[in-house]
């Protein structure tokens, strides 16, 4: 592969600083205040059972439970309204994501089986999905998944999902973005410590930041590897680990509650004098769950989806009204969670509408799934399409730099300074061959150019 | 420990007053599928499995004396033989899987057991529980070879050659899966009932009331502590195997020592000094944490309280207590 100028490549990629947003005429976007036209048929008027699962308690839960959070808002406006089709109430069961993967798994059965629910929702980690794709599909359960955003699932786990969907960005992306926003910020770093949670995720991102740095970074090398396990609260001994070998940069894709208890022990060490950092998702959490102590200046991922505050101001009115009214309701700001429970709430809801629209009565789930697949929505990060090969939700990444403002009594992303880039330039297309350990790393290995140093 | 040392007669029923209760039980547990969802079946299938994996351990615990901590390594080995059966050999046969998970579990166990052996009371089970970790951590850490946290996949099996899960896998599960762990369940039941009723059974009671007794006796402690705990970990590596295809997936998590704490839970719960009290301890305990699951946040909470009430209130568990309440009520 021929080598190329590192910018001209970044511009190549529409990796962008402050990129702004252009409204698509005739796109459903989220929201109950455009009208809808009656119903075709007759519409039953029992609850419509969504299953919830996400973490509700554990470390986890400050990344996790926003997303219950954004769904029973747009349960409730839904419900305001009559219901979905004006008639059917959508009634919420919760379920608790950290009971652990086996009994998320009998759980999944129990809410589909036993509960009758309509549509199952939900899940955080990537070390759930891919084993509750699979019982989804057993179950002829429709299920959108928030998040949980590991490639596995429909590289390999459900290759060809029928009932399963996810919304939030791959979670490739999410490696790629913190590794560009690297490439366009500091270039010329040499020596990079990786942390990173010793589960599916971490592993992911640690792979794809390193492929992106092979082709963007030929200089830098990894000096030191950490892998604490998920769950962990002390890792004084991942910090010193990193910090002795010299880094001019660590790279940690650390999130929820583990993150905060690292960033608060990495201070105490003086890490973050030592070195430059850079994370996938120190963001996502729930905004509140940091404190001004966080270092500024430093890459905050927000797992490559959304910050509430971009797009900012009246630029984007979807955002605005959506933090307005989740703040006015839970008394806090939302996170990516929160905005992907709540995107994914009312795609359903316009998927179930088209399909009336067509069939007339209440569609059945075939029809639902038909409408998603395909569908483009205009939620409050931006728009969210519905790719109808491998039903994997793509919106344009993002990801940008902690910084302290009066505004807020927690850190925000410095609204200067955001950083955007195109899905399509960061991820596998559609019909790219599966591959290990994902596609789209085989995709950008393949297909990248390489940087000139 | 001193409640597991002291002198208890394991009650020994007549064969003929057992099946009175017995095959009454068993019809039932043949008819459910016929009465009840496809959930309640496939609910029980679990509680039955994880009976067979308490009724192994409690011929440690309950009839042996010894109180392993690290019962989540043997079923993990029976699990995780099924998954890289699948994955680096291929097979789909039950009965192949079966057969695996066991000679895995003799080998594991047979190791594992000689270090074991040598101790009793804490230092057993601090010994058990840290092998337990070890493999545990081979699990999470491997995971080119593991899957670590994701776990390993395992598709519906062929039951006996004839019946696969193609299609619809729920009734699969709910029906002719459900009958399946029914006949090894009975099969392991009956076995177990014969062990303990046997010479080498009642020698191993002889070993946990007094152990320089039954040394002076002649009884070769140490050896048959071993084969216990070789029987004892094989029966939980079983159904290590059977649980593997009705949860569709194997995780670290069945290794963590923490399920090794559930298996102590359920005996506890069931009652370790009756025969019969780990398989309804296993099968009350996974309606217990499905429930409390299900409906409450603070399920964690809600096992704890009742871990606590259950330790202090019924030491002798459910079918201990049911056992006296019975007595009594027959006593007026």
């Amino acid at each position: 592969m021929a080598e190329v100028n590192r910018r001209d490549f970044l511009t190549g990629l529409g990796v962008s600083v402050g990129a702004s947003l252009a409204a698509l005429p005739g796109l459903p976007s989220v929201g109950v205040a455009h009208a809808q036209g009656t119903p075709k048929g007759n519409i039953p008027d029992h609850p419509y059972k969504i299953g919830h699962m996400t973490f509700f308690t554990g470390p986890a839960a400050v990344l996790g439970e926003p997303m219950f959070k954004g769904q029973q808002l747009a349960a409730e406006e839904i419900n305001a309204t009559g219901g979905l089709l004006g008639k059917r109430k959508i009634e919420l069961l919760k379920a608790d994501e950290n009971a652990g993967t086996d009994a998320n798994v009998k759980e999944l059965r129990r809410l589909k089986l036993s509960e009758k629910i309509d549509f199952f929702c939900g899940i955080t980690s990537s070390g759930n999905t891919p084993a509750l794709g699979p019982v989804a599909e057993d179950l002829k359960c429709l299920t959108m998944f928030v998040d949980g955003c590991t490639d596995f699932l429909f590289d390999k786990a459900v290759p060809n999902p029928h009932y399963v969907f996810r919304t939030t960005n791959i979670q490739s992306a999410d490696g790629i973005t913190t590794a560009l926003a690297i490439v366009q910020t500091w270039p010329k770093s040499k020596r990079i410590a990786h942390i990173h949670p010793d589960y599916s995720y971490g592993r992911n991102a640690f792979d794809h930041i390193k492929i992106v740095m092979k082709k963007m970074m030929p200089q830098a090398e990894v000096v030191s590897e950490g892998w604490p396990k998920l769950g962990t609260t002390d890792f004084s001994s991942h910090i010193t680990k990193a910090i002795s070998s010299k880094p001019d940069l660590v790279v940690s894709s650390v999130w929820g509650g583990d993150y905060v208890a690292m960033y608060k022990q990495a201070l105490r060490y003086g890490m973050f004098q030592k070195a430059k950092f850079a994370t996938t998702l120190a963001l996502g959490v729930a905004p509140h769950a940091l404190g001004k102590d966080h270092p500024e200046g430093v890459i905050a991922g927000v797992h490559s989806n959304y910050h509430f505050t971009y797009p900012g101001g009246d630029k984007w009115p979807l955002n605005k009204t959506f933090v307005e009214k989740y703040h006015a309701r839970f008394n806090e700001y939302p996170n990516f969670q929160a905005e992907g429970a709540y995107t994914t709430t009312y795609m359903l809801k316009t998927a179930i509408e088209k399909a009336n629209r067509l069939v007339g009565g209440w569609p059945d789930d075939d029809a639902i799934i038909a409408m998603l697949e395909g569908m483009m929505m205009a939620g409050p990060a931006g728009y969210v399409y519905i790719r109808p090969d491998n039903h994997q939700g793509y919106k344009d990444a993002m990801i940008g730099f902690s910084k302290n403002t009066d505004e807020y009594p927690f850190p925000i992303l410095d609204p200067a300074r955001i950083i955007t880039i195109p899905i399509r330039s960061i991820t596998a297309p559609p019909g790219w061959p599966k591959g290990e350990p994902t596609s789209t790393f085989t995709w950008i290995d393949k297909t990248w150019p390489t940087a000139k140093v | 420990m001193s409640t597991v040392t002291t002198t208890v007669a394991l009650e020994h029923r007549s064969p003929v007053r057992t099946l009175g209760w017995a095959v009454p039980a068993l019809v039932i547990l043949l008819a459910l599928p016929f009465v009840v969802d496809q959930y309640q079946t496939i609910l029980l299938a679990y509680g039955l499995v994880m009976g067979i994996a308490a009724l192994g351990f409690n011929l440690l615990l309950g009839y042996t004396g010894l109180l392993s901590f690290g019962h989540s390594a043997y079923f993990g080995v029976g699990a995780y033989t099924v998954a890289l059966m699948v994955k680096y050999l291929g097979v789909t046969s039950m009965e192949l899987f079966l057969v695996g998970a066991i000679v895995a579990c003799v080998l594991v166990t047979a190791v594992f057991g000689i270090a074991c052996v040598r101790y009793t009371r804490i230092f057993f089970g601090i010994l058990t529980m840290a092998l337990s970790q070890v493999l545990w951590s081979l699990a999470f850490k491997f995971f080119w070879v593991t899957g670590g946290t994701d776990g390993l996949r395992v598709p519906t099996p062929t039951l006996l050659g004839l019946v696969t899960g193609k299609g619809d896998k729920i009734a699969f599960l709910a029906t002719a899966y459900y009958y399946y762990v029914l006949g090894v369940f009975v099969i392991c039941t009956l076995v177990m009932w014969v062990i303990v009723s046997s010479p080498f059974g009642r020698a191993l009671q002889a070993i946990r009331d007094n152990e320089v007794r039954a040394e002076f006796v002649g009884i070769q402690i140490r050896q048959y502590r071993w084969v216990a705990f070789l029987v004892s970990g094989v029966f939980t590596g079983l159904a290590g195997a059977l649980w593997v295809p009705l949860n569709g997936l194997t995780t670290p998590d069945i290794m963590h020592w923490t399920f090794s704490g559930e298996i102590v839970f359920m005996t506890v719960l069931g009652g370790f000094r009756s025969f019969t009290g780990p398989i309804i301890g296993a099968i009350v305990f996974n309606y217990l944490k499905t429930y409390a699951v299900g409906y409450t946040v603070y399920w964690q909470l809600l096992l704890g309280v009742v871990l606590v009430v259950l330790v202090l209130s019924l030491p002798t568990g459910i079918v201990g207590t049911a056992e006296r309440l019975w007595a009594r009520w027959r006593a007026r």
